[in-house]
Formats: structure tokens, sequence, C-alpha cells
């Protein structure tokens, strides 16, 4: 056994028994220093004997829990006559390799008159586990101190009932021969373990000294007297009393025993209770109003709960329960929700609350908060507050399950959405397609044939075909994009690829104009879909030719941007320029600038705007230095790493 | 096309005008046509007719193009064109991957088609593959393992000759960029396509009279190189 100096050992749980002692939160203190030390988990155990505790006590417990959860700790509550057995039993249950226990520095050195403590008990039922004893310094109060407090708490009405029944006992007594004085002792006996089965520790106590005295004085000769006359008197006198005690100790433990049991009996009753009205909720409204209810019926609170919003971040603005908070209050359940851990009244944080505010926690992920409202001077108990931890670990766990659940749901609908879309795209591209597939070929055909006049007419039946064809990509395309059906391939792609396969698509358009080229000699490879890159560059030559006067230069450029953060591609022209107004607008679908030549649809820049976004890019509409306008393409860039060497 | 039994064709597509229209595009040139409507008909009829290569449209009514290809690939190695629309680079490179030769977009020219189906049909007569390849001013001698531009011998490197040996042996036709990389860097490279684009770029370099406009190795958006004779 090692006095104090908690080592660091290896993982595992480490496990620190908590009482009702003013040193508690400093046993909970070590156990989390040594926890985190150690990068353990940690169990504080708190083992609820039969004895009941004064509200000091009760409060230095709640008191050194409801630290040991701040600090990250679990609590755990049994009930056992035995503290040392119960310990190990959770220390088995849990795997925990050391037990941290407090005890105060011995006064008597006399060895053999030293009470057993509570560590020679453990020391001898487990001598696996590591112990570690802190010492503290003895308790301010002494154990018959709090013996006393503890009787104190009875109520006074049952001091009244031990008297009444006292009374009358003595007075039936009374009437009886004086003979009959042992049958006397019999009947109060009677009457102290029927008392004890009504009145707490205290009356109890009082009723046997009480009864001992009043046999004494007024059926044992010499009659109202205090003294005893015969020495078999003295013997039945003490042997009532201590028969007395015994019986109404023994009764008084069965009964918070049976109390305990019946606290224990209520609180898994209102769990599977809670855990039956969760389970039948379909929605998490519906499982906010069950969890409302059946915390409301056992607790008597009111209740209130709100969940996480759509991203999972933050609080959501809406409280369902039978109160709504002030917006004090939700200021408490806001930090409930983002600290994860309590907050409200009685509470370090927000303790002037009127609330008391528990986050729905589900591995280190808050789901929401749920609140209690009790009145004023009412506070709960370390059972309530442990029976609403509980419930709140199953309402996340359904919220968890709803959301799961919704979120398959979602994805489901979305994947058989994008088919039908896939579908229905593919149809109607195939159905477009192949008359304009049969015009472009067949106008090919008739260029060999020599009619006068035959070569411009199949050059204009080619420009209607590909126009109709640029047509009905872009309605495609637009439609790829609002279905979502759109999902980017990207690829190292040599810009200068990309802007010769833009420039050839958009040749036939295009004659007739200076074009310039400027594509940086050893410009990098940049990462992008080629495929609707090219699309979206085509576009911007087209829509350079549809809305600049004829025979006006056109530009296509590409580089990196200095920084080299983004790579770019822009496509210039010397046309009217854009409105600075209406910049904006243009983005929009069918959205046409003033000086739009007729034709068109609109469609282009919602395009390129589009699938520019979906490789993660951005479009900016501009001047062209010396008149016109300039629309540039900004990708997201870094370097590729250089082939292997041969 | 060269005289002698005309080559028999499998048009493969649900469409009637295309239908009649690469009829009239191939008989012109001196094929013989076959077509059918429906990927179970195809697949009957090529045992039947025996075709040298097959046109093969993926949007097909009954069964999808690239089912009918996996079967068709599972006991005859014809050559297959494929048809197909445009933004579908996906569905052309699993065609690619799972035994095409090659693809042409609609719309398309009739000119185009018939320089893909002779250049496909060229992969048939691998027997009579001549030893020295050329294109514009480069000659490529596959036997010497030798490029000489204009007849002065140019000095590539061991992968620069791979990547050009591969794209030479399937002039005319497409090939994927997991296709090069798979062969000259071996299987585990297949999605390093920058290395590829990198040694494009030195044999452009190398081989085209303006490396920024190249004529020869062109880049096939999204798929693949073809390497262009004229």
């Amino acid at each position: 056994m090692r006095q104090s100096n908690i080592p660091s050992g290896p993982g595992g749980c480490l496990l620190v028994a908590v009482g009702p002692s003013p040193h508690a939160e400093k046993l909970v203190r070590s156990a989390h220093r040594a926890a985190t030390l150690a990068g353990a988990s940690w169990v504080a155990v708190y083992v609820e004997t039969s004895q009941r505790l004064s509200k000091t006590a009760q409060q230095l417990l709640d008191q050194a829990l409801t630290l040991a959860r701040e600090l990250g700790g679990e609590v755990v509550i049994v009930h056992d006559a035995d503290v040392a057995a119960a310990l190990v039993r959770v220390a088995q249950e849990r795997k925990a390799a050391q037990i941290i226990i407090g005890q105060p520095g011995r006064r008597c050195r006399l060895r053999w008159l030293r009470r057993r403590t509570l560590a020679d008990y453990l020391l001898k039922i487990t001598p696996n586990v590591e112990l570690h004893v802190i010492p503290v310094d003895a308790p301010p109060a002494s154990r018959l101190w709090l013996r006393f407090d503890s009787m104190a708490r009875s109520d006074w009405r049952e001091y009244a009932l031990v008297f009444g029944v006292i009374a009358a006992l003595t007075g039936g007594a009374m009437l009886l021969p004086k003979t009959y004085y042992v049958q006397v002792g019999l009947v109060y006996l009677l009457g102290i373990n029927l008392l004890s089965l009504r009145v707490g520790r205290g009356p109890i106590l009082t009723a046997g000294v009480l009864t001992a005295l009043t046999w004494d004085y007024i059926f044992a000769q010499p009659y109202y007297h205090f003294s005893i006359e015969h020495w078999q008197d003295l013997v039945l006198f003490v042997i009532y009393l201590a028969v007395a005690m015994i019986a109404s100790l023994l009764t008084a433990r069965i009964r918070a025993q049976a109390h305990n049991e019946r606290l224990r009996q209520e609180r898994a009753t209102a769990l599977f209770q809670f855990s039956r009205g969760l389970a039948e909720a379909k929605t998490l409204a519906e499982a906010a109003a069950a969890a409302v209810r059946q915390i409301d019926e056992t607790l008597g609170t009111q209740t209130t709960v709100a969940f996480a919003d759509e991203g999972g971040h933050s609080l959501g603005p809406d409280f369902h329960g039978s109160y709504l908070p002030s917006e004090r209050e939700k200021v408490a359940a806001t930090r409930a929700f983002g600290d994860r851990r309590v907050a409200g009244r009685f509470t370090e944080s927000e303790a002037d609350c009127a609330g008391y505010y528990v986050p729905l926690v589900r591995d280190d992920h808050a789901f929401g908060v749920l609140g209690v409202k009790l009145p004023a001077g009412v506070k709960l108990s370390l059972g309530q507050r442990d029976l609403l931890d509980a419930f709140a670990r199953q309402l996340a766990l359904t919220v968890e399950r709803t959301l799961l659940r919704a979120a398959s749901e979602r994805e489901r609908m979305l994947a058989e959405s994008e088919k039908l879309h896939r579908v229905l795209l593919d149809s109607v591209s195939h159905e477009l397609r192949t008359p304009l597939a049969v015009i472009t070929a067949t106008s090919d055909e008739l260029a060999d044939v020599n009619v006068p006049g035959g070569a411009e007419m199949v050059a204009e039946i080619r420009e209607a075909a590909q126009r109709l064809n640029h047509l009905v990509a872009n309605l495609l395309d637009q439609t790829r994009l609002e279905s979502g059906a759109l999902r980017p391939h990207l690829d190292w792609c040599d810009p200068q690829d990309l802007v010769n396969a833009a420039v050839s698509a958009a040749a036939d358009t295009l004659s007739g104009r200076a074009l310039e080229i400027v594509v940086p000699e050893r410009m990098p490879f940049v990462r992008a879909d080629f495929a609707l890159t090219e699309q979206v560059l085509v576009n911007l030559l087209l829509n350079a030719a549809l809305h600049t006067p004829p025979n006006t230069p056109v530009s296509i450029t590409a580089g990196i941007e200095p920084g080299g953060q983004r790579a770019l591609f822009s496509v210039g022209d010397r046309g009217p320029g854009f409105p600075p107004d209406l910049r904006e607008e243009l983005f929009k679908k069918f959205a046409r600038g003033h000086a739009a030549a007729p034709g068109g649809l609109g469609l282009g820049l919602s395009i390129v705007r589009g699938f520019i976004a979906a490789q993660g890019g951005e479009v900016s509409l501009g001047d062209n230095p010396g008149g016109g306008a300039k629309i540039t393409l900004y990708l997201p860039h870094f370097a590729p790493e250089n082939p292997p060497p041969e | 096309m060269t005289a002698g039994p005309k080559p028999r064709l499998l048009v493969i597509d649900d469409e009637v005008q295309i239908l009649r229209l690469l009829c009239h595009a191939l008989e012109t040139d001196g094929f013989d046509v076959h077509a059918v409507k429906t990927g179970k008909q195809g697949l009957g009829e090529v045992a039947v007719i025996q075709p040298e290569a097959i046109i093969l449209d993926l949007g097909l009514p009954d069964m999808d193009g690239l089912e009918v290809l996996r079967r068709l690939r599972e006991w005859s190695q014809v050559p297959v064109l494929i048809l197909t629309v445009r933004n579908a680079e996906n569905d052309v490179i699993a065609a690619l991957d799972t035994g095409a030769d090659d693809y042409l977009t609609k719309p398309f020219r009739a000119r185009e088609l018939l320089a893909r189906m002779r250049a496909i049909l060229r992969r048939n007569r691998a027997a009579s593959e001549p030893a020295v390849v050329r294109f514009g001013e480069i000659e490529v001698d596959l036997a010497g393992h030798l490029v000489r531009r204009s007849g002065e011998e140019l000095h590539l490197s061991a992968k620069e000759y791979a990547v050009l040996r591969i794209l030479v042996q399937h002039r005319g036709r497409v090939v994927t960029h997991r296709q090069i990389l798979r062969e000259v860097w071996g299987p585990n490279a297949e999605l390093q396509t920058h290395y590829l684009r990198a040694y494009i770029a030195h044999l452009r370099n190398k081989l085209e009279t303006n490396p920024r406009t190249p004529i020869h190795l062109k880049t096939e958006s999204g798929i693949g190189y073809r390497l262009m004779e004229d």
C-alpha cells in the first residue's frame, strides 16, 4: 500500500471512492490528475449504505460528484451495506487497476485500539488492485456528531408518535397487576418493534431508552424510583435495553434498504417508461414530447427540449416542452450545448437561472439540450440528477438514431432522383442529338455534290446545326447543374491542350476574327475536369463572338496567379463591355446583356459559373484593359509532383 | 477503299435515320454494311455474318451498349467503334477499357467516321504492320527503335519512345490515359496522368513543327491521346 503520490500507471480505468466528506473534492481532483497523467479513464464511486445522510453530508457528496462529472469522470452510485465489497465489485466490473481512497490521519498510537480502516478491508479482499490512500485531515465533525445529526433529521411527528404509543402502552400496563411487570416489558418490546416499522432510527432509539426507563421507574421495584432492587430485574433491564436497541436498529436498516430498493425500482421503472415512450416516437418532435411528458411526471418539474440545428454545430432556436425558456435561460442552454456539460441552476455557470440544463451527448457529439425548471427552493437530489442524466443519454441515443435514419432516407431519395435525372438526361440527350447528327453528317455529304451555290447552302445548314447543337448542349448542361448530377472528374490537364480544344471547338463561329492565344511557356498542369473546363472556355469564346461586332479581336489567356495559389483562364474581347450594374445579373439563367445580339438563351454564363464552382473555382467579370469585356476563371492550383526520373 | 472483296461491317443502332446515314456513307466508301436495331440481334448477327468491324451505339433500347460489348469480347476480338453523345467521357472510357477500339461523338461528320473506320480496320491486319511509320516529317522505325525528323535522327528517352510507340501502334485510334500509363509506368501508375502529360509535352516539343498547336499528337478531352497521320 502506498501512502500518496499516485504514479502514472499504464492506461486502464482508475476508480476513486467518494463519500459525504469535506475531503471528497480533494480526492476527486487527485483522481482526475492521476487519470489525466496516465491517459486513463476514471470513475467516481459512491457506495450508498443504509445510513441516511444529513443535509450537510448530502450537499458535500453532491458537490463532489458534480465536480467529478465536470472533470470528465464517470459517476457510479451503488447500493450496498458493505462499502469495501461494493468498491471491489465495481473495480472488477470496470477492470480498474487502481483504487483511490481517502483516509484521515491516525491520532491513536495504540495499534490494537485503532479501528480497522477501509483500506485494510480493501487490501484483505483484493490484493491485486493497486490501492492509493490519500491522507486527509481528520473530519472537522466527529462521527458521533454526524450520527446525532442524522437522528435529528427525523420528523417531529415520528417523535410524537413514539411518545403517544409509549404513553398509551404505559397507561394500559398500569391497569395490570404489578406482578405482570415482565409481561409489560414484552409488551413494550412489541410496541418498539412495531414502531420501528414506521419511524426512523432516532425516534426508535429514543423509544428504546424511554421505555426502559419507564419500565424501571413505574413497573420494577422499587416503584416510582430509578433504582433497581433485585439483581434479576437489573439483568432483565439490561437485556431488555439491548434487545430493544438491536431489534429497532435492525428493522431500521431493513427499512432503509427497502427504501433504497424502492427508489431503485422507481428509477428503473421511470427509465423503462422513458425509453418505451421514446421508442414509440417516429420524429424528433414526438421524441421530445414523450421525453417532456415522462420527465414532468417522474420528477414533478417543468421540462423543455431543444435540438441541434441542421448543421449540428449550434443549438436550434425552437424549444419544445412544458415551459419556454427566457433569453437568459437560453444562454445557459446554449452553454450546456456548446460545452457539452450541465449548466444553469445548481452549477457554476449561469447558476442564477431557474432551469437546469443537461446536454444530449453521445460520442462527444451534442444533439441538443434537456432543461428542467423546478419551483424556487426545491433542489434536485443526487438521485434525481442521476436519473435526469440517464434520461438525457437515452434521448441523445434516440435523436442520433432518428437523424441517422433520416440521413439514410435522404441519401436513398437523392440517389433515386439522380438516377431518374440521369435516365431522363440520357434519353433527352439521345433524342435531341440524333436528328442533329443526321443533319450534320448529311450536310457533309451534300458538300461533295456539285450544285451551283450548293456549298453556301450547305455551310448555312451546317452553321444552323452547330448553333442548335450548342443550344441543346447548354440546355442539357443547365439541367445537369440543377439536378445536382454534376460530378467533376478532376485530373491533371495541360492548359495548352484545354485552350486548343476550346479554340478548335469554337473555330467556325470565330472565323474572320483575330484570335490572340496566350499560354505561358512551361505553364504547370492544372487540376481540373477537362471536359467541363473546355465547355466553359467554349461558352466564353462563343459569348464573345455573339456579343461583339464582327471582325473585332478576341483573346484567350491562361496563367498562374502571382502567389501560385490559383490558375486562371480569361477570355477578353473589344466589344461594348459589361454594364457594371448588370454584372451579377448576368450570371442568372436566361439573363442577357443590353447589347446582346439577338440569339442565345442567356444560359452561357450561368453554366460557366456552375461548372467552375463545381470544381472549386470562381468566375469574375471585368473590363479588358484597352476596352471591352474580360471574363476570368480561377481554379485552385497546386503544382503536380514530377514524374519519376528514368 | 482498295479493290477486292468489300469489307463487311455490322452497325448496331436503333435510330433509323442514323442507320440510313451510316449505311449511305459507308457503302459509298466501299463497305458491305449490315444493320440491326437491337443489342440481341447484333450479338446474333456477329456470329452469322462475321463482320470485319462493328459500329455500336451505346444507347440501345434493349440492353446497355457496354453489356453488348462485354458479351461480344467474351468470344470475339472483332474491332468495335462506339457511337456516343457528348458529356459521356466516363462511358467512353469504360467502353474503351472493355475492349472497344475507338469512339465517335454524335453529331459527327461523315469523313471523321470513315477515317476512324479505316484506322480500326488496320488493327486486323497486324501481320502486314509496316516496320516504319511516317507522319508529317516524322519517321518512326519500330524495328530499329529509331525516330527521325526529315531524315535526321532525334534523341528520345526510353519512356518517351515507349509512349510514342504505343501511339504509333494505335495510330488513328484513341488510346486512353490508363492504357498508356499501365504499359509504360506499370499498373500502380494508372492514375498518375501528370506523368503522361509531361511526356506528351516533351514529345510534342520534339516532334511537332508547332508544339503549341499540335497536329499529330492530339488530345482527346478527358479520355486520352490520338496520333493523327495527316
